[in-house]
This record gives C-alpha cells, sequence and structure tokens, in this order.
C-alpha cells in the first residue's frame, strides 16, 4: 500500500504532499519524504552508483527503512516525485508505471494557466486523479 | 494523446494578441507590449517543455537541451526542425528557421522594394520590420521559457534581417 507521495520543487520546496494513511502519521511520513532529497540529489550528482541507465527520470529505489520503501523520480525540469509504500515486495514496473501516471497527472495540473509556477498544487482533480493512481496501485501489485 | 489544434486559429489568435497589446492596451508604449507578449509566450512555453519531456531521460548538457528544442520542440510546435544551429561554445546559440511558419502570413509592402533611397519608403519599412518584431517576441517568450524551466536561464532575441527566415539568438546566462 503507498502511504504517501510527494511533489518536490527544483529548489527543493514541497508543492504537494499527502499521505493515505488512517493514523496521525503524517508527520513521520514527512520526514522521510524529507531525508530522502538528500538521495536524490546523491544520486543525481554521482551518476555512477545509480546503475546502468544513465540519466534516466526514474530514480528506482532510493532507500529500505524498518517498514518502508522509498522511491523517487526526477523529471526534466528538475522536480521530484517522492513515493513511500509499505509493500516490501514490489515490482520496478508497477512503480514506474505509477509515477508515468502520476507525472502524466502532474503535467496536467501545471498546465492549467491559473496554475503559479513554484507555488503548491492545490487543485482538486490534481487530488482526486492522485488517490485513483494511488488506489489502483495497490491492486495492481495485489493482482 | 493526439490532439489537433487548427493552425489558422492558431494564426488568428496570435495576430490578435499583438495587435490588441501593440494598438489598445499600450498603443504609445510599445517596449511594454513586447514585455507583456514575451511574458505570456514564457508561460507557454513553461508548460510546454513539462509536457514534452516527460518521456524522455534528463539532459546531461545545455547542448542536448538545446538540441532538444530544435528538433523535438520545434516539429511539436511547427512540424519542421530548426534548419540550422550555430554555436561559439560560449553560450551563445543561433536557431534558425528558412521558413518560420508564424511569419509566413506577413507580407511586407511590395511597393517597398523599388526606391530604397526615398525617405517616407524607408520609414514604411522600418515600421513594417517593426510591426514584424512585434510577432516575434511571442516565439522569443517560449524558447526562453522552455529553457529556463529544464534549468538554463537565458535570454533569447529575434532576427529578421532575411525574411521569411528567421533566426533566434539564445545567450546563456553564466
Amino acid at each position: 500500500m503507498i502511504v504517501c507521495v510527494a511533489v518536490v520543487g527544483h529548489q527543493n520546496n514541497p508543492l504537494y504532499i499527502q499521505s493515505f494513511t488512517e493514523e496521525d502519521d503524517a508527520l513521520k511520513l514527512h520526514h522521510i519524504v524529507h531525508c530522502s532529497l538528500d538521495v536524490v540529489d546523491e544520486r543525481v550528482n554521482n551518476p555512477k552508483k545509480s546503475g546502468p541507465t544513465l540519466n534516466e527520470t526514474f530514480l528506482g529505489l532510493l532507500y529500505p527503512t524498518e517498514n518502508y520503501k522509498v522511491y523517487g523520480y526526477l523529471t526534466n525540469t528538475k522536480v521530484k516525485f517522492i513515493l513511500v509504500t509499505t509493500d516490501l515486495d514490489v515490482r520496478d514496473a508497477d512503480v514506474r508505471n505509477f509515477f508515468r501516471r502520476f507525472h502524466a497527472a502532474y503535467v496536467d495540473a501545471v498546465s492549467n494557466p491559473f496554475h503559479i509556477p513554484g507555488k503548491k498544487i492545490t487543485s482538486k482533480t490534481f487530488s482526486e486523479r492522485v488517490s485513483a493512481i494511488v488506489k489502483s496501485f495497490g491492486l495492481s501489485s495485489a493482482g | 494523446m493526439g490532439r489537433e489544434v487548427s493552425e489558422s486559429c492558431v494564426d488568428g489568435l496570435l495576430t490578435e494578441m499583438v495587435s490588441t497589446y501593440c494598438n489598445r492596451f499600450y498603443a504609445n508604449k510599445p517596449e511594454l507590449a513586447a514585455r507583456r507578449i514575451e511574458a505570456i509566450g514564457y508561460q507557454v512555453g513553461h508548460q510546454l517543455s513539462e509536457r514534452y519531456t516527460m518521456e524522455r531521460p534528463r539532459f546531461s548538457d545545455h547542448l542536448e537541451a538545446i538540441k532538444f528544442i530544435c528538433k523535438d520542440f520545434w516539429s511539436e510546435l511547427f512540424k519542421k526542425q530548426i534548419d540550422n544551429l550555430k554555436t561559439n561554445h560560449r553560450g551563445t546559440f543561433v536557431l534558425q528557421d528558412n521558413r518560420f511558419r508564424w511569419l509566413s502570413r506577413i507580407s511586407i509592402d511590395p511597393s517597398l522594394e523599388n526606391g530604397e533611397a526615398q525617405d517616407p519608403s524607408a520609414m514604411a519599412e522600418s515600421k513594417a520590420a517593426q510591426a514584424t518584431s512585434m510577432h516575434l517576441y511571442f516565439p522569443c517568450g517560449i524558447i526562453r521559457g522552455a529553457l529556463s524551466n529544464l534549468g538554463i536561464p537565458c535570454a533569447v532575441s529575434a532576427d529578421i534581417s532575411n525574411l521569411p527566415a528567421c533566426s533566434f539568438v539564445v545567450r546563456i546566462k553564466a
């Protein structure tokens, strides 16, 4: 299950962060997202460690913690997407697919002429789309 | 994904936008009108670059990003690539389009061809050139917006010394 997704701007400013848990652990999840930003920077600046495919948008598993796995994605425009999941057995293809759909939703959201670049994304449509993508991720990995 | 846009509508919209800003909003301040039009282009380029780079790996240097503008970005916008790219390898790039689509409908008064020495025609010519250059602030803004969003702050200007060819000069800020 995906517990948290986040969009972080090119100056590491939060653009959108949403957790999907019943419990009151938003702060902990935000902390995890915050920590992952350093890992993203490290991956990007030392491309040797990031695997065979250079400069790919999908950054792969950033770091595992006891209960969570954190995945990252960096767009051409230096916007970071962070995904926190509790599934310990996740297929890379599923995560890639998730980020691709998430990116499409993000692009549609920032193409709104009323959205101010660099400001938080407040669009309800975007939130709903993200929720739908998050829900379907759970289904596809279970099936 | 494949959505289509009427070309004549875009042409008409662009012409109207330029004429509205130049003749109604800022009739006596062409610099201000130019800045406003450029800013609209910037926003458009900003958003388009986000969309068109979606399925691509990240660019490793400036040249790669400029090449993307010349090839894929230009193809998406104008159904053709930039015809010629020059660079001095010090942050200045010249992108030349031999038949720029948004200028192909602009006619320059044919009477200007003869009698260049006369004063009134020279004045008319400079006026026509000024009107033409007004139409280029929008594409300049698009290029600047796209490159800025890709992390390359720059200044873009246009040169129309040999119509209908048109060159865009990109100066990357250090």
